[in-house]
């Protein structure tokens, strides 16, 4: 700055702004711009930021401490999939089905008033070597029921979609809060160099609810937010313009490469600089790698069978056949050290109310008995391709969802309304109990009773898993040391293996 | 500062060069690079104080204040769509914006901008209060009472949050739940400021028309009048058209196009509309309208929310919002659920005094079925006693379609046939009167929020609105001369007072926050590095004593931003060089000492801008309705796809582009630009293969490669060394090297003008604040 003229008033002028503070005013700016003598976060305990290069966003880091599980698959069922109807079995449930809820005389949930307890119009079975009952409508799934760890306990704390998704996928029910793939990322990056560190695979039907919040990256710098391409649709202005010819494309590369490296010669040592330079470079990297990890044609026939990626014709086989084809991309990313891929099943831009989603609230069979077998074959390849290939030893499989259903049927209609008071979540692989079952709801599978497990300590058991303590994964935001569990969160001990 | 560079052994950088200083200057300030002309006037201009002009002619510069406008719309979370699962458009809330950006323009005293922003209807600018609601809001209605008190709290959190934040520098938030452990904000405090806000609801207001437009509609009015009073001997009353056996009249039967239900004016929170017989299958409604003297106070936009008994499924044409969207006609209409009956019902933003209900079947007249025959409206303060203000009971029972429609109906066919053609002209000239005034009428609207007198605030138990303790009086904090309201202080009073206390000359925290804010624009980082947060939670200043000299002469200076502004440019530290100095570096690798300015990457809206201006693409038109990145879907929940083709409607500077929550732009989002969700004072600068990608591929750079290729040809002619010379010119304001010139030169001639254009403009030196 240029030195001030000496000013007889400027003395005068800070004293009126700092000691004639009013007293109180005075004491109140000293404690305000003090010094940190404090520790930050909520839980007392010093915050880990992961420091990373600008230009190599997606180095390895390495986790607080030895991991479980490496990568992370999370399959999202878009809508508010019922617990019901699927995984928490209620043989009360059906003794009292055409009876009223207890209390629920005055109960009012998201679409209104309450008819009937009502029974899954799905018949429940004992499966495998864990006799655990799980539903027709996933048979699949349920021939794996000794390979998940189910927590029926779960607890939401909104009973709308958007928040609901909010708050499974970002740990805040409000918008504008990192996803939990944004937020592992930041914290581990990847272990592959060439691919996003993070992908978000979309429903072939379209986005679900709170559509791009859900892979986004909040306020963590954007390089952490979830890349968005699935099977069918590819990374936009990934490929080469078709305007351009390979050759022009490739020597207007070396030429900007050039324009670069003089430039940066004039700034030695800038580190946002070679930032850019290396971002080119991954990203020619990427145009070649991306392409050819989305392309399944090299994927045998018993594979795609696996997964259930063939068709007979039938609109319904073909968005099963889609979605598998999904899944199989969910695999080859895991492969090769993609860190965080969210698999999406369900979309509210072709239709929500149950249509496309799971959010059936006024014909639950018919639309469920769509949805059923389009989930099914497909997630439950992925989990045998997984564990055939060795890759569930070093990866975690979240199955989640916004909130539960209620096990009442909706006044006047055949379908459940929203209940974040009791639904079902599972996981799968490293780190976790196979054949196990955490927590439970009450008799009706209304609320959750036994070992409640909230979001928060569903992110928290999460990030537990991958080596992170929940309570030091920070980043300073708006005057916060901001988490992904905010001041909340319990790792699940029950869980794990 | 040299002091504070001495302590490390450091001293400044030489002053940098003028060609760098004009860059600078003209990136920093007005968000785009300057011309050719214009570096060369400047570099060649001998007299002092050459740099003192140009820093006045560029904030003079309307640039300016779309660049500067647009760092406060990150601070107080500006968008255009309600975020959340529905995230629908909120087509006026661009006035806010341009309020913004005149404020920028004119140099509105920053105090004085505050008060505005949070009480603006009381001191004659009715748009700033934009600033109230221009966060998300959830628009899910739901009969649950758990919900909708849970989404009201979040709106009000919503408000003290961007409050607190944006002028005060003080994340309040966290005291919503507890008294919180580091900040000295009491739990108290927060529910103190909640009841300021008690009485702001998110949704459009009237805004006064313009005197131009209201001197029109006084003559257009006088003139409908004079014609009514002539053509009053024709008029067919309508209970001549209709009467019962015993004399008594009764209305016109229900009608498919329009039912106009008049009654004497009632306090209303709720309005419901329920059906109880049909002219078959389940009705429809079309448009429902309820009107408060002059106002539709049934419009979504203005925040009423609609809730019915159930719609019937799988018609995206006949959603429940169509009941009330101010689009008519069978595509835009809400069909029950219920064979012969349902009911809608319409709760406003506030109480209104209606008088007047509007509705229909289909307004277009083409659908005639699934007419309301027997029907009963009522409405209500409290949602648990109602009136019955309109009813299908004192109409002539419907007997199939009819042909009369109850608007005035004038028979002049009975009169002298000179009488008749001098009724019949007065007849057309009233119902061009009528169109001209429909037109004429409406006030604008702007998205800046509702006002009425709330109820008592509550401290919520843990934050949760269901557990409601004790009652709150509205108030500040206590940080600084606390004021005392009581608590049923009047709903503008309460802003108002805020605004004055924030506003205090005296306030310890509101001007250095500003002044931190214009400081971390102008260098890229504050002298307090955590600009919202000057609580104990936040990084200490880098430069105490500078920061309390620069508030007090900021304060002293008529709180003028410009003067601020044109103290920081014409020091010393703003124009020295940017080069790194290895000792240095050792020292202070993060520059924050300041012994070189910083360079830094532009954001995605100056990229994006300065791309257009250099290819001669940018158009310059200001202010308005925004311009849009996607097309729309406007379902129930909107969805958006980007805009793949582009034309000179998306060549306006991107402040001017819609807003959309979580629905980035395709190549420019990615550059780190907030979505508006939450307050976003100070974005993350990252690097990632995405925005390499988005920059070198997308159409919209091969378009401006293109232009810039045109406007090169166009300006200088084939010649390849002439061309090259007016691209370096253009992009980065100096003169290419000689080497340069020969392998760009080369280039061209191997690849092409548009390939080089490519290059240059993905090139860091041309996205990089030298």
């Amino acid at each position: 700055m240029n030195a001030p003229p000496f000013d007889p008033t400027f003395l005068h002028r800070r004293r009126f702004l700092v000691d004639t503070g009013m007293g109180l005013g005075a004491i109140a700016l000293r404690h305000l711009l003090g010094p940190q003598d404090q520790p930050a976060t909520a839980s007392g305990k010093p915050p880990i930021r992961p420091v990373f290069h600008p230009g190599y966003p997606y180095a390895p880091r390495a986790p607080h401490v030895v991991p479980r599980a490496k990568n992370v698959v999370v399959i999202f069922c878009s809508g508010a999939c019922s617990q019901l109807d699927t995984f928490d079995y209620k043989p009360e449930l059906i003794r009292r089905h055409g009876q009223p809820l207890p209390g629920s005389d005055k109960l009012i949930t998201f679409q209104g008033e309450q008819g009937a307890l009502t029974q899954s119009p799905w018949r429940f079975r004992q499966r495998g070597q864990s006799g655990k009952w799980i539903s027709d409508l996933v048979p699949h799934l349920g021939a794996l029921a000794d390979e998940l760890c189910f927590i029926h306990s779960m607890q939401g704390k909104t009973n709308t979609h958007g928040p609901g998704e909010n708050y499974m996928s970002t740990g805040n029910a409000l918008d504008g809060y990192p996803s939990m793939g944004a937020w592992v990322t930041y914290a581990l990056g990847s272990e592959d160099q060439s691919l996003p560190a993070y992908v978000a695979i979309a429903d072939p039907r379209g986005k679900p609810q709170n559509s791009v919040n859900n892979w986004g990256p909040g306020f963590l710098p954007a390089a952490f937010q979830g890349t968005d391409f699935n099977a069918t649709n590819p990374i936009r202005n990934l490929a080469r313009p078709s305007a351009i010819a390979a050759g022009t494309d490739a020597a207007t590369r070396r030429f900007l490469q050039r324009l670069n490296e003089r430039h940066a010669e004039r700034f030695p040592g800038d580190a946002e600089l070679t930032a850019r330079i290396a971002s080119h470079e991954l990203a020619a990297r990427m145009q070649l790698t991306v392409p050819e990890v989305a392309d399944l044609s090299s994927e045998p026939a018993h594979i795609l069978e696996l997964y259930g990626a063939t068709t007979d014709g039938s609109s319904m086989s073909e968005i099963r056949a889609a979605y598998a084809r999904n899944c199989i991309l969910a695999r080859r990313l895991i492969e090769r050290g993609v860190r965080f891929v969210q698999l999406f099943n369900g979309s509210y831009q072709t239709g929500g109310e149950g249509v496309s989603n799971w959010d059936g609230h006024k014909d639950l069979y018919n639309q469920y008995r769509r949805h059923g077998p389009v989930l099914d074959q497909p997630t439950a390849g992925l989990l045998r391709d997984l564990k055939q290939r060795g890759l569930l030893a070093d990866t975690l499989v979240v199955w989640c969802t916004e909130f539960g259903r209620m096990p009442t049927f909706q006044k006047g209609a055949l379908g459940r309304d929203h209940n974040p008071n009791g639904f079902t979540c599972w996981l799968a692989g490293a780190g976790v109990k196979h054949g196990h079952s955490h927590g439970a709801t009450d008799e009706f599978g209304y609320q959750a009773v036994e070992d409640v497990v909230t979001v928060r300590d569903f992110h928290a058991t999460i990030l537990h898993l991958l080596g992170l303590d929940h309570e030091r994964l920070t980043y300073y935001h708006n005057g916060l040391e901001r988490r992904l569990t905010d001041v909340e969160g319990h790792v699940v001990a029950g869980v794990l293996a | 500062m040299a002091a504070r560079l001495a302590v490390d052994g450091l001293a400044r950088s030489p002053e940098a060069d003028r060609a760098t200083l004009i860059r600078r200057l003209y990136l920093v300030m007005l968000g785009m690079p300057p011309l050719p002309d214009e570096v060369a006037t400047f570099v060649a201009d001998p007299q002092p104080g050459a740099f003192e002009r140009l820093v006045d002619q560029v904030l003079a510069d309307p640039r300016y204040a779309e660049r500067w406008g647009r760092h406060w719309l990150d601070v107080v979370r500006f968008a255009e769509s309600n975020g959340f699962e529905t995230n629908r458009l909120r087509p006026n809330a661009w006035r806010f914006r341009d309020y913004v950006i005149a404020a920028f323009a004119d140099d509105l005293p920053y105090d004085q901008f505050v008060r505005e922003q949070l009480a603006g209807d009381a001191l004659g600018t009715e748009v700033a209060t934009g600033f109230l609601v221009g966060g998300p809001v959830d628009i899910v209605g739901s009969p649950d009472p758990v919900l909708t008190a849970q989404q009201r709290a979040d709106e009000l959190d919503d408000m003290v949050a961007t409050t607190g934040t944006a002028f005060l520098g003080l994340s309040v938030g966290c005291a919503r739940c507890h008294a919180h452990k580091f900040d000295p904000i009491a739990q108290r405090e927060y529910y103190a400021l909640t009841a300021v806000f008690a009485g702001v609801r998110h949704g459009e207001r009237a805004l006064p028309l313009p005197p131009q437009r209201a001197a029109e509609l006084a003559t257009i009015d006088a003139r409908i009048a004079e014609l009514d009073r002539r053509l009053a001997p024709y008029l067919v009353e309508p209970a001549a058209m209709t009467a019962t056996p015993a004399g008594q009249s009764l209305r016109p039967p229900v009608d498919h196009v329009h039912n106009d239900e008049r009654f004497a004016p009632v306090d209303a929170r709720f309005v419901r509309f329920t059906i109880v017989a049909t002219s078959g299958a389940e009705p429809c409604l079309d448009e429902l309208e309820v009107w408060a003297s002059d106002r539709n106070v049934a419009l979504a936009t203005g925040g009423t929310r609609a809730t019915a008994s159930g719609t019937l499924r799988g018609y995206a044409i006949h959603q429940l919002e169509h009941v009330h969207d101010g689009r008519v006609g069978n595509s835009n209409s809400w069909i029950s659920d219920e064979v012969g009956g349902g009911w809608v019902q319409l709760e406003f933003a506030k109480p209104e005094r209606i008088d007047r209900i509007v509705w229909g079947r289909d307004r277009d007249g083409i659908v005639l079925d699934r007419l309301a025959t027997q029907y009963r409206i009522e409405a209500a303060v409290d949602a648990d006693r109602w009136q019955v203000i309109a009813s299908s009971d004192d109409r002539t029972p419907f007997e199939g379609a009819t042909k009369v429609h109850a608007v005035p109906v004038y028979n002049v066919a009975a009169a002298p046939p000179a009488e008749a053609a001098q009724a019949r002209a007065w007849l057309s000239e009233r119902h061009a009167a009528q169109q001209e005034r429909a037109v004429v009428a409406p006030p604008p609207m702007a998205y800046a929020g509702t006002f009425s007198q709330p109820g008592p605030t509550h401290r919520l138990h843990r934050g949760d609105p269901m557990l409601p303790r004790e009652a709150v009086a509205p108030g500040v904090l206590a940080l600084f001369q606390p004021v005392a309201l009581p608590a049923d202080a009047p709903e503008q009073q309460r802003r108002l007072q805020l605004a004055r206390w924030i506003t205090s000359p005296e306030h310890p925290l509101t001007a250095r926050v500003l002044v931190n804010r214009v400081w971390q624009h102008q260098f890229g980082t504050g002298l307090v590095s955590t600009p919202n947060d000057f609580g104990k939670n936040g990084a200490r200043p880098s430069h105490p004593e500078l920061l309390d000299w620069l508030a007090s002469e900021f304060v002293a200076r008529g709180s003028s931003i410009k003067a601020l502004q044109r103290l920081i440019l014409t020091s010393a530290t703003w124009q020295q060089a940017s080069a790194p100095r290895a000792d240095a570096l050792r020292v202070d690798a993060g520059s924050r000492l300041l012994w070189r300015f910083p360079p830094r990457r532009l954001e995605a809206e100056a990229i994006r801008d300065s791309i257009l201006a250099v290819s001669g693409a940018l158009d310059r038109r200001a202010g308005g309705p925004s311009f849009l990145l996607h097309d729309v879907d406007r379902e129930n929940v909107y969805h958006y796809q980007p805009k793949e083709d582009f034309d000179a409607a998306q060549a306006r500077r991107m402040v001017y582009a819609c807003k959309v929550r979580m629905e980035q732009d395709a190549v420019f989002g990615a550059f780190d630009c907030p979505d508006g969700s939450l307050v976003q004072p100070r974005r993350s600068v990252s690097t990632t293969p995405l925005q390499a990608l988005n920059l070198f591929n997308s159409r919209f750079m091969l378009q401006q490669a293109d232009a810039l290729a045109a406007r090169l040809c166009t300006e200088v002619g084939a010649d390849p060394a002439a061309v090259v010379r007016r691209a370096w010119q253009l992009a980065f304001q100096r003169l290419p090297e000689a080497s340069e010139t020969i392998e760009a030169a080369a280039f061209v001639q191997a690849e092409g003008l548009p390939a080089l254009c490519r290059a240059l403009l993905n090139s860091n030196e041309f996205l990089f604040i030298p």
